[in-house]
């Protein structure tokens, strides 16, 4: 731990306090991130494991890298690349509009990361803005693998907060148990969404039935013709039948059609039919990407 | 996860090779023949499988947790940490990464106590299993540290469910090369070889065993280096051949003795 020297509190993770930090020889900036080990019984908490093993077979440059595990006495600290910021941030510091190019490379690289995640059988299920990263070469990066683990999505994380729906599929929110990469998918459009509309959120639900409701006024309530199957799903309950209204030209005015192509590929209330996300970097919204973007290896 | 092999830490980081791995254990091997320390892993790994078998986790996790005790011995001395503290502390991470679910720390020692008592008193008499929980989850830094916090590892179970569908092959030779396959974590192979290629080596044995002749074209076609397979399929058959003429029962204890040693020795 002596190899670096705090700099300040970042924010408050899955499983623990993140500091940035200086590497004292070196002087770059790192994110440390300091597990809690709080159960006695559990030793390393499995969400930090899972975050470290899976960040140690994924190494791609659209997914936040971490450099070291160090431990001492009773606590285990995880050192990250730094980033500068996080797309909330990055959002919240936006005077006025974002720039439409800037939308469409941050969203092809979050769909590059999903697609390496995914292509390796990982899923992510926690994307929001606060876990993307936004460094100042305008790169994006996939951070906080801690929920990325096969046992259901708590709903409240270690600081008692509670776990934001906002960025969750309505198959997950009528209790499907069965995850498949379709769920970064669903985010991914809520994301690209936001993105569009400069950092406000698509569907700011503040209960389950409230989310899918706002869901379901823009998209129409699914039924068995539209969604085979969604009657049985464990939580299921019948909702008032919205026709699907307004269109997306609407809601993401500033988006161009082939962007709202698809963004209506991704949100689609049928996992089944929810586009993948190599389909999705293949789509014609990214035709006039910047080739600096696409063409970038890591 | 069932990532890519070829891009994992296990492919990058943990194929070791021969020479270093010998080179690295000449402490050890100035006190201890090979044979008598390969005897002493041999050991271990059956406690690593009763406590893994106690516990009902799958086969995956054991055989997760014994490849995470040679890697960690692979780079250390047997005189750093008492294998008997460190072998539960592998079943007990490996379950956690193997996403089985949480063994809480407190069910591992009750099964350690029990399993040292009723399986290997051979080996322990009647003493008792000297470790705390604080023990285990004090070596389970340790142990992080030193895999450099590589844990996924890759396993031949998949590759060897893979090739018996494509010989289009019966139970019996899977039964028997799945046998062969836990037998070989028992020896290097896993340190020093893809899993692919154990598996291919397993139902290589297997067919001899069977007097299965109907699968040499299978083996032939294959597009493997078999200067390797033959190198795999040797060290498992030193094993069986080294099982012949060995009595663990009593073996066991004058090895254990003889065994290097953390100093000083953990307080009861």
């Amino acid at each position: 731990m002596q190899k670096y020297e705090k700099l300040e509190k970042i924010g408050e993770g899955t499983y623990g306090t993140v500091f940035k930090a200086k590497n004292k020889e070196t002087h770059e900036i790192v994110a440390l991130k300091r597990v809690r080990l709080d159960d006695d019984d559990e030793g390393v908490p499995s969400s930090a494991l899972r975050e470290i093993c899976l960040l140690k077979e994924l190494k791609h440059k659209n997914i936040v890298r971490l450099y070291d595990v160090l431990h001492s006495e009773k606590k285990l600290t995880l050192v990250f690349e730094h980033c500068d910021q996080d797309l909330k941030k990055y959002f919240d510091s936006l005077n006025g509009e974002i720039d439409l190019d800037v939308v469409k490379s941050f969203m092809y690289q979050l769909l590059r990361g999903l697609a390496f995640c995914h292509s390796h059988n990982v899923l992510h299920r926690d994307l929001k803005p606060q876990n993307l990263l936004i460094n100042k070469n305008g790169e994006l990066k996939l951070a906080d693998f801690g929920l990325a683990r096969a046992f259901g999505i708590p709903v409240k994380c270690y600081s008692a907060e509670v776990v934001t729906l906002w960025y969750r599929p309505p198959d997950v929110l009528f209790g499907a148990k069965l995850y498949t990469t379709s769920i970064d998918m669903w985010s991914a459009g809520c994301i690209f969404a936001e993105l569009a509309n400069s950092g406000r959120p698509l569907f700011p639900g503040s209960d389950v039935d409230d989310q899918l409701k706002r869901i379901f006024k823009l998209l129409g309530t699914p039924n068995e013709d539209t969604w085979p199957g969604v009657t049985q799903l464990p939580d299921y309950k019948p909702l008032p039948v919205y026709q699907p209204s307004l269109g997306l030209a609407q809601v993401v005015p500033r988006l161009p059609a082939r962007g709202r192509d698809l963004l209506a590929r991704l949100l689609t209330c049928n996992p089944a039919l929810r586009m993948p996300a190599d389909d999705a970097m293949a789509h014609a919204y990214f035709h006039d990407l910047n080739p600096s973007v696409k063409n970038d290896r890591c | 996860m069932a990532g890519n092999f070829w891009q994992s830490s296990h492919h990058q980081q943990w194929l070791l090779d021969k020479t270093d791995l010998i080179r690295d254990r000449q402490h050890d091997l100035n006190i201890l023949t090979e044979e008598e320390y390969q005897k002493i892993f041999n050991f271990f790994a059956s406690i690593i499988q009763a406590l893994g078998e106690q516990l009902k986790v799958r086969q995956q996790v054991i055989a997760t947790a014994t490849v995470y005790f040679k890697r960690f011995y692979a780079r250390n001395s047997l005189k750093c940490i008492d294998p008997l503290l460190l072998a539960p502390t592998c079943v007990f991470l490996a379950s956690k990464v193997e996403e089985f679910g949480v063994i809480s720390n407190s069910r591992v020692m009750t099964t350690c106590q029990t399993v040292i008592k009723t399986k290997f008193g051979y080996a322990y008499g009647q003493q008792e299993f000297p470790y705390r929980s604080n023990h285990i989850l004090e070596c389970e830094f340790y142990l992080l540290e030193n895999l450099d916090c590589c844990l996924i590892v890759y396993q031949p179970y998949r590759p060897l469910l893979l090739f018996v569908q494509d010989m289009g092959q019966d139970d019996q030779l899977l039964t028997y090369a799945w046998r062969i396959v836990n037998d070989s974590l028992r020896t290097d192979v896993s340190l020093l070889y893809p899993p692919y290629q154990i598996a291919i080596a397993a139902l290589h044995i297997a067919c001899v065993m069977l007097g299965n002749e109907s699968q040499k074209s299978w083996f032939a076609e294959l597009n493997v280096d078999m200067d390797k397979i033959q190198e795999i399929v040797r060290a498992i058959i030193n094993l069986y051949e080294m099982w012949k003429s060995y009595d663990e029962k009593k073996e066991i204890q004058g090895l254990l003795a003889k065994m290097p040693k953390p100093k000083p020795a953990p307080q009861r």
